[in-house]
């Protein structure tokens, strides 16, 4: 059995910080939350992509790591999964010997121009197929969003949808990019198209940004109930269907079973909305609604925060932010704040179960991590 | 082309070469298909080096397996819309073909997309690639073996029994040893085909254009297959199709092409020779300093294949973003074929869908970074020789030295330039009619060891404004002592 002690993040946004001093801040504040020290960490897990472009310059940062946190003796491993790089770093946690494991994701992605981070966030697609033939991430999923709006008659109204609610509830996120900014649905619907059918306000935030969190054996309020991982092939053009990613069916079905629970018994859920497309597939891979049923949920308003199964209500990587690796232990500290009654103006009514969902590439590397607040 | 590499069973497909399915063991077949449909669109704005030009489209293919892949490309294309690849209609039509994992299949294709080239077992073969020094097939200085194997492989299916592969390193450099660590004397070995010394052969002399050439004797009387590697190249901008004939002619011939400009004579040499089919290896590429080892490996995974030579190396100009040298404008003039990409068929991948900036050769550039050179069009042998000098002399500190070499110098290249170092005939020749003493003289038949003894010192010692008789005499001694002591 494992526990949530405590979480920590930074706010998500663009930081003159190193990426060091981004893990520092993200680290104390899941010790102060935690109520322990340093010293009873047994083991450090840190997602970190391994980017030429975060003006940095550091291979190796498990050294820095130590460095900065001036503990020899603590193992440090570091995880590169790309946009999944947190789920999978907790995943580990869930699956190592320690006792007191303390997850870090961080990223550092303003430094560099759009034109190099987006050459970047390629190198996570298929270097012969996609990269050479221009698929850029945002591409990759445009072709994929498409799939999905022909087979399922959904619209970009459904994606406006979805990029609005997570907006909406970013603005009552201190820790979001787009706290207090507010984005209307003229925004977002006259925004330039990045890659038809997706335009900017349906993409997530390239942004900077660490989270933490302390994976216990030791009980505390917070179970993780469920902790899945499955990996697919990376193109998703691979895939029978396009338009559902096993890696989150297969995912979400081993994590509903060692939860003991279904679809049903979630209250709310963080996913990984990289591009609103990628949400409204979610919905339906995670078992929340039939195939190509995902966009009555936007519709009807059900993903709302004030809707029966509120969706990132963080604001998403959509407008919380994306720093890559930071995203899947972000979604942690989302869950845990909403269980323990500390999300503020966006606090939920109904916190037993939450369930984060975290994607590396399109759908080839997957995690489903589902927590239960003990006496929620 | 979509190609899968599928198990006997049929259960399990891969988009990666695989030899043998890991789960049965079994065999796999490939599936291979050149008919598809457009099942998905979208149009990118935003761009990324590798793909500057915006907006592009990349459409998603389906065949009739099921198979699927991506292709960018800069046309509008509607779903449901087939995609093929009609084969050529004219003969200065280049193939562009982006490798997916399988060279040989890519080849087969793209050379039954050519216009009007057939391949008749009775044909007497002589493949040219690019051998100019020892070095491996990944550094892509040499033509990649695995291109030659897959080349070969396709004529002896078509029954062609009389193949010879034929090339010469660059002055200066050993073509057995070059061809050996290329891989390529592997090749010839598997195939049990004879590799020719192009620098060994017996020689016929032709005259093109009041130039007189002297050219292997192989060269004319085979049916002629280029494999250049595609190469940026620091003395005439990119080294391609026409730049790889170089190298069929003997070394003096060679040597007087570049005294009286390469940029002039290399075009003549394409007129005189027969018709020829270039099969431009892209399949790694270089850029920056080429064409030697001092450039970068490009990765460009790319064929280029046309029958026309300037054709094919406009096409990879202006892919690569470069500035277009005068010997493809002189050829062009002189009817040798077509540099207007504007009119120029492509065929396959569309050129403005692959243009990348590629890095390009600088001018001066040497493996020291304190000694630049100021090359006024050298012959291969100086140019190349002067590369290996500096190479030498690499983690020796000093003062900036300016290596002049070639005939082709003028004063505005000199201008504001100190320390000249004038290595080679032409070199020291060209500055005294110029009025410029340098600080020394290195003739090209002084002594490897000596020569560079003699750089050094001007390296090491700033305010050193020419070359003493004692300089020379320790460069001499040193020469001897390396002698002595290799001997023992």
């Amino acid at each position: 059995m494992h526990y949530i002690k405590g979480v920590g993040m930074t706010k998500f946004g663009i930081h003159a910080e190193t990426t060091q001093e981004l893990c520092y801040e993200a680290i104390m504040e899941a010790l102060d939350d935690a109520n322990m020290p340093l010293s009873e960490i047994d083991e450090i897990i840190i997602a970190k992509g391994d980017s030429q472009n975060d003006g940095e310059r550091q291979r190796l940062f498990q050294g820095v790591l130590s460095s900065i946190l001036q503990d020899e003796n603590i193992p440090i491993i570091q995880i590169v999964a790309a946009c999944c790089g947190g789920g999978v770093a907790l995943w580990n946690a869930i699956n190592s010997q320690a006792k007191n494991c303390l997850v870090v994701g961080v990223e550092k992605l303003t430094p560099s121009p759009t034109k190099y981070i987006t050459d970047d966030l390629m190198m996570a697609s298929e270097r012969i197929y996609e990269q050479t033939e221009g698929l850029s991430f945002p591409a990759q999923n445009a072709l994929i969003a498409q799939q999905y709006m022909m087979k399922y008659k959904a619209n970009s109204d459904d994606l406006a949808l979805v990029s609005l609610k997570n907006h909406e509830n970013a603005f009552g996120n201190p820790k979001a990019r787009f706290y207090k900014k507010k984005v209307t649905l003229d925004m977002i619907k006259n925004s330039p198209v990045v890659a038809s059918p997706l335009r900017l306000f349906d993409c997530s935030l390239s942004i900077d940004g660490a989270a933490a969190a302390i994976v216990s054996k030791e009980e505390t309020d917070i179970e993780i109930i469920g902790s899945s991982l499955y990996t697919d092939r990376l193109p998703a053009f691979e895939s029978q269907d396009m338009t559902s990613w096993d890696g989150t069916t297969l995912a979400a079905k081993t994590a509903y079973k060692q939860a003991g629970i279904t679809p049903n018994d979630v209250d709310f859920v963080e996913v990984h909305d990289a591009f609103t497309s990628v949400e409204l597939m979610a919905y339906e891979d995670l078992g929340f609604a039939k195939k190509g049923e995902g966009k009555e949920l936007i519709r009807k308003g059900i993903t709302k925060i004030n809707g029966a199964l509120p969706v990132n209500t963080s604001g998403g990587l959509k407008a919380k932010g994306h720093p890559v690796s930071a995203t899947g232990v972000s979604q942690i500290y989302e869950i845990v704040k909403q269980m323990r009654g500390q999300a503020e103006k966006r606090q939920l009514d109904k916190t037993r179960i939450g369930l984060a969902h975290n994607v590396g590439g399109v759908g080839s590397t997957v995690t489903v991590h589902i927590l239960k607040h003990i006496g929620g | 082309m979509i190609i899968r590499w599928v198990s006997e069973d049929g259960k399990r497909k891969w988009i990666y070469p695989v030899k043998k399915d890991i789960y049965t063991k079994g065999k796999i077949i490939k599936q291979i298909s050149t008919k598809a449909k457009v099942i998905g669109i979208t149009k990118v704005n935003i761009p990324s080096p590798m793909h500057p030009i915006t907006p592009y489209n990349v459409i998603l293919l389906e065949d009739g397996y099921g198979n699927r892949m991506p292709k960018k490309t800069m046309k509008e294309y509607k779903i449901n819309d087939v995609y093929e690849i009609k084969p050529a209609k004219t003969d200065s039509a280049v193939i562009i073909a982006k490798i997916k994992y399988d060279i040989y299949e890519y080849l087969k294709h793209s050379l039954k997309l050519l216009h009007n080239y057939n391949i008749s077992s009775k044909d007497k073969i002589l493949i040219k690639p690019s051998i100019i020094e020892p070095a491996y097939s990944y550094q892509a200085v040499a033509t990649n073996s695995e291109l030659l194997d897959a080349l070969i492989t396709y004529l002896r299916e078509n029954n062609v029994r009389d193949i010879i592969v034929a090339e010469q390193a660059m002055l200066g450099n050993d073509t057995i040893e070059s061809a050996a660590k290329s891989g390529i004397l592997d090749v010839c070995k598997k195939h049990e085909i004879p590799f020719v010394d192009l620098s060994k052969s017996e020689y016929v002399e032709k005259t093109s254009d009041n130039f007189s050439f002297r050219i292997a004797k192989e060269v004319l009387e085979r049916k002629l297959i280029n494999m250049p590697v595609m190469k940026t190249n620091s003395q005439i901008v990119v080294s391609g199709a026409m730049e790889n004939m170089l190298r069929v002619v003997d070394e003096n011939t060679q040597k007087k092409m570049f005294e009286q400009d390469i940029e002039e004579t290399l075009p003549k040499l394409i007129k005189i020779l027969p018709n020829f089919l270039s099969i431009g290896d892209a399949t790694i590429g270089m850029q920056a300093n080429g064409p030697t080892l001092l450039g970068e490996p490009a990765f460009l995974n790319m064929l280029f294949l046309s029958k026309d030579p300037v054709a094919l190396d406009s096409v990879f100009i202006e892919a690569g973003i470069f500035a277009k040298p005068n010997y493809i404008k002189e050829a062009a003039l002189m009817g040798l074929g077509d540099s207007d990409t504007n009119n120029i068929e492509i065929i396959g991948d569309e050129l403005e869908a692959i243009k990348y900036p590629l890095k390009a050769a600088e001018k001066n550039a040497t493996a020291h970074t304190k000694i630049k050179l100021i090359d006024g069009k050298a012959n291969p042998y100086i140019y190349n020789t002067a590369l290996k000098m500096s190479a030498k002399l690499v983690g020796l500190l000093g003062q900036e030295i300016n290596l002049v070499i070639g005939s082709l110098i003028t004063k505005d290249m000199l201008q504001e330039k100190t320390r000249l170092v004038a290595y080679g005939k032409e070199a020291i020749e060209k500055l005294k009619p110029l009025g410029i003493k340098p600080v020394a003289e290195i003739p090209e038949e002084m002594d490897d060891i000596e020569k560079i003894m003699l750089l050094k010192s001007i390296l090491q010692n700033p305010d050193k404004e020419s070359i003493t008789v004692i300089d020379k005499l320790k460069s001499k001694i040193a020469s001897f002592g390396t002698k002595i002591k290799n001997k023992f």
